[in-house]
């Protein structure tokens, strides 16, 4: 005896979530509809219909009605399944976005250059600094350095064991790197003993 | 008094993949020693070592090149000057191997034409961990007629055989002169400048 009455409260309540009913599928914004209030919609327009009575132009109309209303709930269908396919594949693609950034944030904004990039960490201390033009000079610069140490400590091995004497040293050089001018050179040697002859002749005559 | 003390300077040069030994090699010849730690040249770098051939005493500058790719375009500026140039690779090392001919190709690009060229298989004394046999050093030597010869820095096996059979080829050709006392300028291999007998 309780049970009927408690379903009417669900219809009801039903209705209410359908907002105004039967009548108010019709109000309806055609991208709202859904199957339930093209069946609404033919209950209401059924009725009306019946309620013009059995006129053979009536029952005609009705089949036409009838197949336009199918073709409505076909139409709704397709076009609710359409969004609700869009909706998922839409909160996929947001999950994949999100996904990717914090991927990418985590990879510390690793940017792909391409083949032949690199990125420097302007942090690192033992970053690339200096081009390739920069390190030929330096080792030029070493390796020159390096030769003119050589011929140094080969000269001063020749000092030490005493093939040179000391006072001729840089006279013997200059005589080197002026072969080509070895006669004048001879003379102009001369000239230098003599001048040195006569600065030192006076010493030597003293401490004779 | 200006006495030359050497009677011709010979440069060589050391080319081959990173790590094959090149420096221990020249190291082994220059100053008899043998180092096991790693350090990759930077660039390039020589050494000085005068020896004696046929009563002639011969300057060898001998330079010492980075293997390493990035050291390309400064060590092959180095190829001009040189009157013999050792490719060394490495017999434990089968890449190192492979890559004598791309080594020999560099030669042909930067080098002097009549340089004379040398192969050396190093690392002889690792038998256990051999992948080149003697054989196939030996024959891409004689496709190439080059001279070969298997060394070992550590060991100190033909090392000064090696150097002194490339100095003799190279005085084989030098034509007999007067010990030219020229500056011997090698900076055109954008290197040492200023290089002069000195007087002793």
């Amino acid at each position: 005896m309780e049970e009927p009455p408690l379903r009417e409260e669900e219809e009801e309540e039903e209705e209410e979530g359908d907002e105004a009913g039967p009548e108010g599928a019709l109000g309806k914004s055609p991208f709202q509809l859904t199957t339930e209030d093209v069946y609404d919609i033919s209950y209401v327009m059924g009725r009306e219909l019946m309620a013009l009575g059995s006129d053979p132009r009536v029952t005609q109309l009705q089949f036409k009605i009838v197949r336009v209303l199918e073709m409505l709930e076909t139409l709704v269908n397709e076009g609710n399944l359409t969004v609700e396919e869009l909706r998922m594949e839409r909160d996929n693609l947001r999950k994949e976005v999100e996904g990717l950034r914090t991927e990418g944030s985590a990879a510390g904004g690793q940017v792909n250059l391409g083949p032949d990039k690199m990125v420097v960490d302007l942090t690192d201390p033992n970053r690339p600094r200096f081009t390739l033009q920069e390190l030929r000079d330096v080792l030029q610069e070493r390796n020159k350095l390096k030769s003119q140490l050589l011929v140094v400590q080969e000269e001063l091995q020749c000092y030490k064991s005493g093939l040179i004497p000391p006072r001729e040293g840089p006279g013997g050089r200059r005589e080197k790197d002026a072969l080509v001018a070895k006669t004048s050179k001879t003379s102009s040697n001369k000239e230098e003993k003599t001048i040195i002859r006569k600065l030192f002749s006076f010493r030597s005559e003293k401490q004779m | 008094m200006a006495k030359k003390t050497y009677d011709l300077l010979f440069k060589l040069l050391l080319i081959g993949d990173s790590g094959v030994g090149k420096t221990c090699v020249l190291f082994r010849f220059s100053d008899d020693a043998f180092n096991t730690t790693f350090i990759s040249t930077i660039g390039i770098d020589f050494k000085i070592k005068t020896v004696e051939l046929q009563g002639k005493k011969i300057k060898l500058q001998i330079w010492d090149t980075a293997g390493q790719e990035r050291f390309h375009t400064i060590t092959t500026s180095y190829y001009r000057g040189a009157m013999g140039i050792m490719l060394v690779y490495d017999i434990t090392n089968g890449k190192s191997f492979e890559n004598i001919s791309k080594w020999l190709r560099n030669i042909d690009e930067h080098a002097n034409e009549d340089v004379e060229r040398m192969l050396l298989g190093n690392k002889c004394d690792m038998d256990d961990k051999r992948v080149v046999p003697k054989g196939k050093g030996e024959q891409i030597a004689r496709e190439h007629g080059i001279r070969f010869f298997e060394t070992s820095a550590k060991a100190n096996i033909n090392i000064e055989k090696a150097f002194l059979t490339l100095a003799e080829d190279i005085l084989r050709k030098t034509p007999v002169k007067e010990p030219n006392s020229e500056n011997v300028d090698i900076s055109s291999g954008g290197g040492v400048t200023g290089w002069k007998s000195k007087c002793c």
